[in-house]
């Protein structure tokens, strides 16, 4: 099939690319595309607007999974293999964090700290990383789920690529940083690493806290201290995402549109993974314009003049558009390394709102590039 | 329509914020001073407009009466901490330490605050010579999560050097002739939705002002029935009409939803040219010019 993955070869595919390429709509198009080829499937979004458990004609009150009604997409039954299914997940970062610190807690009380911290809120609310973070465990949970299949995974958008997968490097490293010590937690889980350099930088955070207003500190404090004995399962946790994105049976597609400006940052998309030594499996363009239909034929058809010409200046609007693509993929082509596979997926000419569209879509998929 | 002195340009993903954002200071620009400012790194209108950036803060001048900047929440930190922390070694140190980022990445939109803040302040020097601001910000989402801060802000920090800006940057927020919201639409549901979305919480949670919708791709032509019936034949010519009649059909239904939630809506054509540059830049200029700020 001509996609950017195989269902029976691989086992995880991510969607990064910048916002508003339609990384939700075509993960979705990926995942009843891998369906329709009799794969057990999962999707997976972070998207925090509830959009695509609205392509797939489900409530998005709840995070799922939700099982998708293939009704008239799925392909032939092989024998042997499992019927095709196709579950949708939505990501709830707060929940996921709260089962994580749940998990992970030596004790009750220690639990309970946790979750009544004022920063712990704030993080698991507020800031996207830990989102990211979460999505992240959230795709672990479900990657060790011996009744899941091939995984999509839509992620959030992303001003640059890393944002989201560098998540749980990220609060790793703030675990495991000397703001521990600073912050007072207990030195055997800082292994004797203070420094006296240290002590000026605890006195100039403490002289911030006071002329801010913050009076942060001591909540900081608390929130580092109640992850002693929670650093190993992080840890670990983070450790296995590493290597699940790394593993052979991952696959990462960077989608982005045929605009100037798009190419521009899916290049730079690439190029980040590439320094993060991840690979890029292939690029996705969406959403293009069709080709341009024959000139010749309309003139020869019996229609009125006025219809002709109204016609081909429809025809002619488009293809103007058809070359500022084809300029777009040639900047996008020339950006990245020969042997980059470039797909693309069509425009439909609406917006895509049942499952026989995204089947579409996946059946558009061609292939600019080998 | 009397515009606030910033202008602050958000919608969905793809929804052609940073075009609306490079036209709309391209038009301002034709009658006052004019300052359009990127909120985090790498925004397109700069570009768009052929901004070389040298590095964050500092404005760079576009054209006649017009100049460009890059705004980055790490710098807005750096400026406050050294701004509250009077004795600079003690400054440097903390942004220094690695231990300091940590600590401010958990402080709840610390950085984001700032950056309102800094709004604040770049809307109150663009007072005193009739300057105009535009800025080009992220999606919705997250525009409405950093509108939103201010209050937290108070919340959180009950006394101090916060609490007195918070009141502050609310206030700036709040008031009409300072600060308004422009929001992006394409003729599309999701987008559409997004944006009535958007508008809702600006105006029941937020309290800040909308100044209008800008619908981004809009086209008018369409063919009638008797016409897709006869096109038929020719499936592709036929593909091609329906797409046209779902674009200006799109257009319809955004414009409707827009002005029946009360916003004034300025429409910009969808560019069916080969070339998106600075002569379109120009043209789509013009005729924001002429939907905001009359002939």
């Amino acid at each position: 099939m001509n996609a950017p993955f195989d269902p029976g070869r691989h086992r995880l595919l991510v969607c990064l690319g910048p916002g508003g390429v339609g990384k939700t709509t075509l993960s979705a198009a990926f995942a009843v595309h891998a369906a329709a080829h009799a794969a057990v499937v999962d999707v997976m979004t972070v998207d925090p607007a509830p959009r695509l458990l609205d392509l797939f004609g489900l409530d998005g009150a709840s995070p799922g999974p939700h099982t998708v009604a293939l009704n008239g997409i799925s392909g032939p039954e092989k024998s042997g293999v499992h019927p095709p299914r196709l579950r949708a997940h939505r990501l709830d970062p707060k929940h996921t964090f709260d089962a994580l610190v749940r998990r992970h807690a030596p004790s009750p009380a220690a639990c309970g700290a946790i979750l009544e911290n004022r920063i712990y809120h704030n993080l698991s609310s507020a800031l996207s990383g830990v989102a990211d973070y979460m999505a992240m465990e959230q795709l672990l949970e479900l990657h060790s789920d011996p009744g899941s299949g091939f995984i999509v995974l839509d992620t959030p958008p992303a001003g640059e690529a890393l944002d989201f997968l560098a998540a749980p490097q990220r609060l790793l490293r703030l675990l495991n940083s000397r703001a521990l010590a600073l912050l007072g937690a207990p030195r055997r889980l800082m292994g004797g690493r203070f420094k006296l350099a240290d002590a000026a930088a605890r006195a100039a955070l403490s002289a911030f806290d006071r002329v801010t207003g913050l009076h942060l500190l001591r909540d900081v404090r608390e929130f580092v201290a109640g992850f002693e004995g929670m650093y190993a399962g992080f840890a670990e946790r983070a450790e296995r995402a590493q290597a699940l994105l790394r593993a052979p049976e991952t696959v990462i597609v960077v989608v982005t549109t045929p605009e100037s400006e798009r190419a521009r940052q899916a290049i730079e998309f690439v190029d980040a993974l590439k320094r993060a030594a991840l690979r890029t499996g292939a690029i996705v363009v969406n959403r293009t314009t069709p080709v341009t239909p024959d000139a010749a034929e309309l003139a020869r058809a019996g229609l009125p003049a006025a219809l002709k010409r109204k016609a081909a200046r429809n025809a002619g609007d488009f293809a103007a558009l058809r070359r500022r693509e084809t300029r777009a993929l040639a900047e996008l082509a020339a950006g990245i390394a020969p042997e980059m596979r470039i797909l693309s997926t069509p425009d439909l000419g609406r917006e895509p709102g049942s499952l026989a569209d995204l089947a579409e879509i996946g059946r558009g998929l061609e292939v600019l590039r080998p | 329509m009397t515009l606030p002195r910033l202008i602050f340009v958000t919608g969905k993903g793809g929804s052609g914020k940073s075009t609306a954002a490079a036209a709309l200071a391209l038009a301002l620009s034709r009658r006052h001073p004019t300052t359009l400012a990127g909120l985090g790194r790498g925004r397109s209108a700069l570009r768009l407009l052929g901004a070389g950036m040298n590095g964050a803060g500092r404005p760079v001048r576009v054209r006649e009466n017009l100049e460009a900047l890059e705004l980055s929440a790490r710098a807005e930190l750096e400026a406050f901490i050294e701004r509250i922390v009077p004795i600079k070694i003690i400054a440097r140190r903390m942004l220094r330490s690695g231990t300091f980022g940590y600590v401010t990445a958990a402080l709840p939109g610390l950085e984001a605050f700032l950056m309102l803040e800094r709004l604040r302040i770049m809307a109150a020097d663009c007072a005193l010579n009739d300057r105009r601001l535009v800025i080009d910000a992220p999606a919705s989402g997250s525009a409405l999560e950093l509108l939103s801060v201010a209050a937290g802000v108070g919340g959180i920090a009950p006394a101090g050097t916060l609490n007195r800006l918070a009141g502050a940057v609310e206030s700036f927020l709040r008031d009409e002739a300072r600060f308004g919201v422009m929001l992006t639409v394409r003729p599309e549901e999701m987008a559409l939705r997004e944006a009535l979305e958007t508008a809702a919480v600006l105006r029941e949670q937020l309290r800040i002002r909308c100044v209008g919708a800008i619908l981004n791709g809009a086209s008018r032509a369409r063919f009638s029935g008797a016409e897709l019936r006869a096109l038929a034949p020719l499936r592709a010519q036929a593909g091609l009409a329906l797409r046209r009649n779902a674009i200006a059909e799109g257009t319809v239904r955004a414009r409707a939803g827009l002005r029946a939630a009360g916003l004034a809506v300025v429409e910009l054509p969808m560019l069916f040219r080969p070339e998106l540059a600075g002569r379109e830049l120009e043209d789509l200029g013009g005729r924001l010019e002429a939907g905001l700020l009359g002939r």
